[in-house]
């Protein structure tokens, strides 16, 4: 809309304002039925109204054209003035389908969905924010997606003209550069200043977005090139090509087939190694052929626990034997070879001092130096870059092809020897699974085998699989989608909407999604709960209830023995009782069927197939469980 | 160097003392009054109600078996990695032995093999 347009009728916003005094004078004749009938308002829709003007084709109908060339079929908003018109485009001009519009309550909730549905939908989720207190409320979920490594495709509605802003709220909402509040995580951004240049830079951020490392993207949405009639004649949406992930050097993954095939104990540890089956496949391909245990460190399933190679919770006694360590895409890896004390932070140095160590990452192609995820420097024997599940493959062959006869016998002989490892792991871990089998609060053991025993008949999703260590130790997982790790940068907050995202990304692929939720973090947004309940999203979530943040205590007492004083004070401040929170009233109240408080844990299973019943159902189903601490 | 000399204090003790279990009686103790300081002093927050150990990995088992009282003063008074030490003025000697009493008093497990959802992993 022009400058002209404006002065010469009534714009789209001193209509709205217009409208809303008719209404007022409307609900003024109703209070004063004796006073004379003042004269009629015109009728809105009325296209002969004197100066009435309509914008049937609102910029922001192209952008959702853009957003649907992406196959995007969700984006989560608590809705807000400043992208009024996308969202009317979402649900009238796009039919609220394809992307379908997800009433979230709050920012990080929305942030947190997408990135646990990307997780396991392989695909990104669209967020919409307010440029200012919207992005404030996200940041914390942004950072943890981008620590995790997961794409979500952000827009953040802005005022970016000031002499266009209504008065008030408007200008308090608006920010000269929206993006600078998360530009340290996330990978790219723009605010476009023009319908073409939308278009370009939102498929830019998408492809860009979708490269390996795959990161968080922001665009901001300017509200006027929303609201304003399309002008541009010859508008055109860029034809999406995503780019070949980046194979590492052949050269060098030779090198490091050699080095693999040399060695008398390698050991592989995988982190975000695989986003996708085909990387666990190729993971196994790679350990079969060198006959080489697996560590997976669990912010991915990598590798299935049901095989022999896998000895993740021997991960200590396999890097002190290790003369080889191969990293694949692996955040820490000086916290793989190392440890730190604390309070003393004495450094306590696991691996022996020769061990050799290939990384296999895009670490280097991380260029964000503010925030500290990165981890500690960890020089390497031998340093690739490249995407590790794409180099799977071609390094598999390299090492086939390093093997000679006599070298490939060899190997063979350590099967039986690493079944057996398998096997007296797995013996140590129900040991330990039976110790306060009986107790109440449930333990964390208990918690996971009755949980286990609930769903083990249906093809299922644990959402988020780090917060307790015992389904990884215990469940059998052999599919990428099973357990789907944690939050990335341990921001409290994502578990529940994280949860509630893998389950709408498992609702149409048959695939039951099953959570064990911590009390503290439901605790910062419960409102996810009742978007879960409005959108019908089927999702077992089981609370992990401690009453507490419980990691805290440790932290405090840690303290308290310093400092030689009172140990017993580190419940003030960290421990959530006095009152006691209800979760299965919050759950009811939010429109959730809930069960509980549960200490009992005999009264653990039947609970919990009664809320299968109803996740089945097609509905979200809360259990609260009263856990021991750890 | 000092957490060096502290660990190795300390697991000198504990060999030591696991080495002479038969001599190692531990001071009488109330079992009730062990299990209100367990819980009052954060104990469970890691080692759990039943002296379990946590579910992370990094919260060791202290039950079945106790290990032997002069062990357990010793960790308690120095551990050798990230626990925090119970000094006397805090946790006197009566005390531990309360706590330890307690723990011993528990009633054992049973055995993984005995628990069908155990079995299916």
């Amino acid at each position: 809309m022009s400058e002209g347009d404006r002065d010469g009728g009534i714009d789209r916003r001193s209509f709205l304002k217009g409208a809303a005094a008719a209404g007022a004078a409307a609900g003024m004749t109703i209070a004063a039925a004796a006073e004379p009938k003042p004269k009629a308002a015109p009728d809105p829709g009325d296209a002969n109204w004197a100066g009435a003007k309509f914008i049937p084709r609102p910029g922001s109908d192209f952008m959702l054209d853009v957003i649907k060339s992406l196959d995007i079929d969700f984006v989560a908003a608590n809705p807000a003035s400043s992208f009024r018109s996308l969202h009317e485009s979402i649900v009238n001009y796009g039919g609220n389908r394809k992307p379908e519009f997800l009433t979230c309550m709050h920012e990080e909730s929305s942030v947190a969905m997408a990135h646990g549905y990307a997780k396991a939908a392989g695909k990104p989720m669209a967020v919409l924010a307010h440029g200012s207190v919207g992005l404030q409320h996200a940041a914390m979920a942004v950072y943890n997606a981008w620590a995790d490594r997961v794409p979500v495709l952000m827009f953040a509605g802005n005022g970016m003209d000031a002499a266009k802003r209504r008065p008030g709220v408007e200008w308090a909402h608006s920010t000269q550069d929206p993006a600078a509040l998360v530009r340290d995580f996330v990978k790219w951004d723009d605010q476009p200043a023009s319908l073409q240049h939308f278009a370009e830079s939102t498929v830019r951020a998408y492809k860009m977005m979708m490269s390996p490392p795959r990161e968080p993207v922001l665009i901001a949405v300017d509200i006027d090139l929303q609201e304003e009639p399309i002008h541009e004649d010859k508008l055109s949406i860029p034809k999406l090509s995503l780019s070949a992930p980046p194979q590492a050097d052949e050269r060098a993954l030779r090198e490091a087939a050699k080095m693999l095939v040399a060695a008398s104990n390698p050991v592989i540890i995988a982190d975000r190694c695989a986003r996708s089956q085909e990387g666990v496949d190729a993971l196994v391909r790679l350990a079969e052929t060198l006959l080489c245990p697996v560590v997976c460190t669990g912010n991915r399933m990598n590798f299935p626990s049901t095989h022999y190679l896998n000895l993740s919770e021997n991960r200590l006694s396999l890097v002190r034997e290790a003369d080889l360590i191969l990293m694949l895409e692996v955040q820490d890896p000086w916290g793989m070879l190392h440890g730190l004390g604390d309070p003393w932070k004495d450094v306590r140095r696991v691996a022996k001092p020769e061990v050799k160590v290939i990384q296999i990452t895009l670490a280097d192609f991380m260029m964000k130096s503010n925030y500290q995820d990165f981890q500690r420097f960890q020089p390497a024997d031998l340093a690739i870059s490249g995407d590790a599940q794409t180099s799977l493959a071609p390094l598999t062959e390299a090492v086939k092809r390093e093997l000679s006869g006599t070298r490939a016998a060899a190997l063979a002989g350590k099967a039986d020897a690493l079944r057996k490892r398998h096997a007296g792991m797995k013996e140590r871990l129900r040991a330990d699974a039976a110790l306060g089998w009986e107790a109440s609060p449930v333990t964390t053991a208990r918690l996971s085998a009755e949980l286990w025993n609930t769903i083990k008949g249906e093809k299922w999703c644990l959402a988020v699989s780090d917060r307790i260590a015992w389904p990884k130790r215990l469940w059998p997982t052999s599919r990428f989608h099973h357990m789907l790790g944690g939050s990335g940068a341990a921001g409290v907050g994502y578990s529940a909407p994280g949860a509630v995202g893998a389950a709408l990304a498992n609702r149409d692929r048959g695939i039951l999604t099953v959570t064990l939720q911590p009390d503290g973090d439901l605790c910062y947004a419960p409102g996810v709960l009742w978007t879960a309940a409005h959108h019908r999203i089927p999702l077992l979530i089981v609370m992990y209830n401690n009453r507490g943040y419980v990691q805290e205590v440790m932290h405090l007492q840690r303290m308290a023995g310093l400092h030689q004083r009172d140990p017993k004070t580190a419940k003030i401040g960290t421990m959530i009782y006095d009152p006691e929170v209800d979760f299965a009233k919050i759950a009811q109240g939010f429109g959730v069927w809930a069960e509980g408080p549960i200490s009992d844990p005999n009264a653990l299973g039947p609970a919990l197939a009664r809320a299968l019943k109803v996740v089945k159902g097609g509905a979200p189903a809360l259990v609260d469980v009263v856990c021991q601490l750890r | 160097m000092r957490t060096l000399v502290i660990f190795v204090v300390a697991m000198a003790g504990a060999l030591f003392a696991g080495a002479a279990v038969a001599q190692d009686k531990a001071p009488a103790g109330s079992p009730e009054r062990g299990h209100k300081l367990f819980v009052e002093l954060n104990c469970y927050s890691c080692h759990g109600t039943h002296g379990q150990g946590g579910g992370r990995g990094s919260e060791p088992k202290i039950s079945r078996p106790v290990m032997p009282w002069s062990a357990f003063i010793g960790l308690l008074r120095r551990p050798p990695r990230d626990m925090p030490a119970y000094t006397q003025k805090w946790v006197g000697d009566q005390d531990v032995a309360d706590i330890y009493a307690y723990l011993a008093s528990l009633k054992p497990a049973p055995a993984a093999r005995d628990i069908p959802l155990l079995g299916q992993f």
